[in-house]
């Protein structure tokens, strides 16, 4: 105890060539911490990111099979095509309609994967609604033949009804469908369809606001929507309107033509419903799946090969390219930050061990003399670590401070660097980009979104936790135990004759 | 009057890139306590390895060292403690501390002890009272005080834990004659009034008026002084 106290005292007496050691520990100490927390920030956000970005999934048919079916239906002539479809059976004709759908069997199977957290199954239709009037296409009637919409449109469709087409959403739950989730639509008035009214076959639907208005729907009236490839007995169907949304990103966009929707055609129903309407039962257009976080990306891949995917005719997409593209830059901050903080402990240990063979060297004679007045190499080596360890101790509680001040700014210094080197990388990626494998997400909206992209900005948000406190003590336990190792090898060598006789 | 010391046959040989240097050459000699005992010789005679031989700053290739009946020339004798408790050092240099005061110098050695610092610091006041080292001066760093100063700080130092011998290495080859003789004048009383056992090695033939036992040395063999100068063969 003596010994340790001697240490303060010692280093108190030494203010000026301890001072010129803290400060230079302090450069690079503030360094290696703020080099530090960026980088467990930077870790840290990434691993946020893995739970909430890169963890989706979802399973279709794919855009190569898309496009060999439609290279072989141009090769089969007009003609040849129309023949065909007047020749199928009915099974064939829900064949053919299902032909770019996933089977519902398929898409149920593959939930049962690992790591899979929730799923839901979604198909798209466009569907015509006999007392409804669509805003949005009916002004375009006018402009259009019925055979060119024969041959172009959607199965029944005329000028007649081309006001009336509407396009139904259908999954399993209505809160959980993507327009609501990325908050692009919201409920305003009646209540969300349920897993139950799934489970039930119930006919109820979802309408837009505008559309409810223009139409003069209430919740509890009823909308008479055409079955595709219905017979007489079954041509139409009754759907209760329970709820009312409103799409926000339209109403934000369309602020100086107030009339003006062009989300309102869009009505969500429980997934059953938007099969029969679309005569495709048992098919869906998407399986969609959150999965743990994307470190399993690559292991559903893998079963995705073995289990689903008929050589190319599915395909499973994953919001991967989000997730690296929101923690590349990040990542390279880790990196950059790793090679800082490594940097800066060796200088942090030169600096050590440098000073203290230039104090030890100074205090040979002291040294020598202590060990002749009887202090033993215990007392001696506990002296000079209490001084040490005050020096290191300095340095580092005024590092910490310093590092709460700047390390932010040097994690946004850092990320505006990385961010620049991605953005030269994307530019030079432009030019490479595949419109087909560009396909949105139905996590992202899907086809028929209002949503508007944003290029969210990345930040780092420099959190000071724990961690740099421990850190902040493990460092300096590291730093003092490197500058101790100077003193104990000097005292345990010093032969205290050798020096007490120099002038 | 006892022997507190017993030199036996005590050699030291260092080893130099011209060949082997013999510093001390089977040595034998006695001291007493209340006795000065002066060693004197040239540069380089040896002398000085002879005291950091006793003091146990070096150790020996051979012979014996009894310090009241025990050899701490031996393997396994506790010099630690030896040099705490058994010698004080005084130096040509001084080798105070610079950046402790009078004060401080003096109590090291007991705080090293564990001495309580109330019990050290009576202790070292009184010690430099008698060395005539004020109250203000006591509290001065050494580095600002003169040779004389100084050296009285570092025989007091040397008494600190009221050791049985006072090995002292030329302790006048740095002051001035008068201040050189005000330090003599101390170890004698040291050796006379409180019964120590003073060992002075010097070159200066001055100081062998006050010993009590001389002896002269010369490339490492010590010999009995001759009061007429001569060196025995």
């Amino acid at each position: 105890m003596r010994s340790i106290k001697r240490g303060f005292k010692s280093f108190r007496r030494h203010p000026l060539g301890n001072l010129i050691v803290v400060l230079l520990l302090f450069v690079c100490l503030t360094f290696s911490l703020s080099m530090l927390v960026v980088k467990l920030a930077a870790d840290s956000q990434v691993e946020n990111i893995k739970q909430t970005v890169g963890n989706y999934g979802e399973v279709r048919v794919s855009s190569d099979y898309i496009l060999e079916m439609f290279e072989q239906e141009l090769d089969k002539g007009e003609r040849q095509r129309q023949r065909e479809a007047r020749s199928m059976s009915e099974e064939e004709q829900v064949a053919d309609r299902a032909r770019f759908l996933l089977p519902e069997e398929v898409a149920d199977a593959f939930s049962r994967q690992d790591h899979i957290i929730t799923y839901d199954k979604i198909q798209n239709a466009g569907i015509i609604i006999l007392n409804a009037t669509n805003s949005e296409l009916a002004p375009l009637a006018p402009y259009a033949t019925d055979e060119e919409l024969a041959r172009n449109g959607i199965e029944g469709l005329t000028t007649q009804t081309l006001g009336n087409l509407f396009v139904f959403e259908g999954n399993t739950d209505g809160s959980s469908a993507s327009d609501f989730l990325n908050g692009s639509k919201k409920l305003v008035e009646g209540s969300f369809f349920t897993y139950r009214d799934y489970l039930e076959n119930n006919r109820v639907a979802l309408v837009e606001k505008n559309m409810a208005e223009d139409n003069e729907l209430e919740i509890g009236d009823s909308v008479e929507a055409v079955i595709v490839g219905g017979d007489r007995n079954n041509r139409t169907m009754e759907i209760e309107i329970i709820g009312i949304y409103e799409t926000l990103e339209a109403e934000r966009e369309s602020e100086s033509i107030l009339d003006y929707n062009p989300a309102g055609n869009k009505l969500f129903a429980p997934l059953p419903v938007v099969q029969e309407l679309n005569g495709t039962p048992g098919f869906v257009e998407l399986g969609s799946y959150y999965f743990d976080n994307v470190d399993q990306t690559a292991t559903l891949r893998g079963a995705f090969s073995q289990e689903v995917a008929e050589g190319d005719k599915y395909e499973f997409l994953s919001d991967y390219e989000d997730y690296e593209k929101i923690s590349e830059p990040l990542e390279r901050v880790g990196k950059t930050s790793t090679i800082g903080l490594f940097g800066a402990l060796g200088a942090c240990a030169l600096i050590i061990l440098l000073a203290m063979a230039i104090i030890i060297s100074g205090r040979t004679r002291e040294l020598g003399v202590l060990k002749a007045i009887g202090a033993k190499d215990r007392q001696v080596v506990l002296q000079y670590a209490a001084e040490v360890i005050c020096i290191c101790l300095v340095s580092v509680i005024l590092a910490t401070g310093a590092t709460v001040l700047i390390s932010q700014r040097i994690g946004d210094w850092l990320l505006s660097g990385s961010a620049q080197n991605e953005a030269g990388e994307e530019e030079a990626k432009a030019y490479t980009g595949n419109y087909l494998s560009d396909r949105k997400l139905y996590k992202e909206g899907g086809l028929y979104s209002t949503a508007v992209e944003e290029d969210d900005d990345v930040n780092l948000n420099v959190i000071y936790q724990g961690d740099l406190l421990i850190y902040g003590i493990l460092i300096l336990f590291g730093i003092s135990l490197l500058g101790m190792a100077v003193p104990v090898i000097w005292i345990t060598r010093l032969r205290p004759a050798r020096v007490l006789s120099m002038e | 009057m006892h022997d507190v010391m017993q030199v036996k046959d005590l050699s030291k040989t260092f080893k130099a890139r011209a060949g082997d240097v013999v510093a001390v050459d089977k040595v034998n000699f006695e001291a007493r306590k209340g006795e000065v005992t002066v060693i004197v010789g040239p540069s380089g005679s040896g002398k000085t390895t002879l005291l950091y031989l006793i003091g146990s700053l070096e150790s020996p290739d051979d012979g014996e060292i009894h310090i009241f009946g025990e050899d701490i020339a031996s393997t396994g004798a506790d010099l630690i403690a030896y040099r705490r408790k058994r010698v004080g050092f005084v130096f040509q240099f001084f080798n105070l501390i610079s950046a402790l005061t009078a004060l401080e110098n003096v109590t090291l050695p007991m705080d090293l002890q564990s001495v309580p610092t109330s019990e050290q610091h009576v202790t070292a006041m009184e010690l430099l009272d008698r060395m005539g080292i004020d109250a203000r001066l006591q509290k001065a760093k050494a580095n600002k005080m003169s040779g004389g100063e100084k050296q009285r700080v570092a025989i007091a130092r040397a008494m600190a834990n009221n050791p049985d011998i006072i090995l002292a290495d030329e302790p006048t080859g740095n002051l001035d004659s008068t201040t050189g003789r005000m330090v003599v004048d101390i170890l004698v009383k040291l050796a006379r009034n409180d019964g120590k056992c003073v060992i002075i090695v010097t070159h200066d033939e001055d100081i062998l008026e006050v010993a009590d036992r001389a002896f002269h040395m010369m490339d490492g063999k010590l010999a009995p002084h001759r009061k007429d100068g001569s060196t025995p063969s």
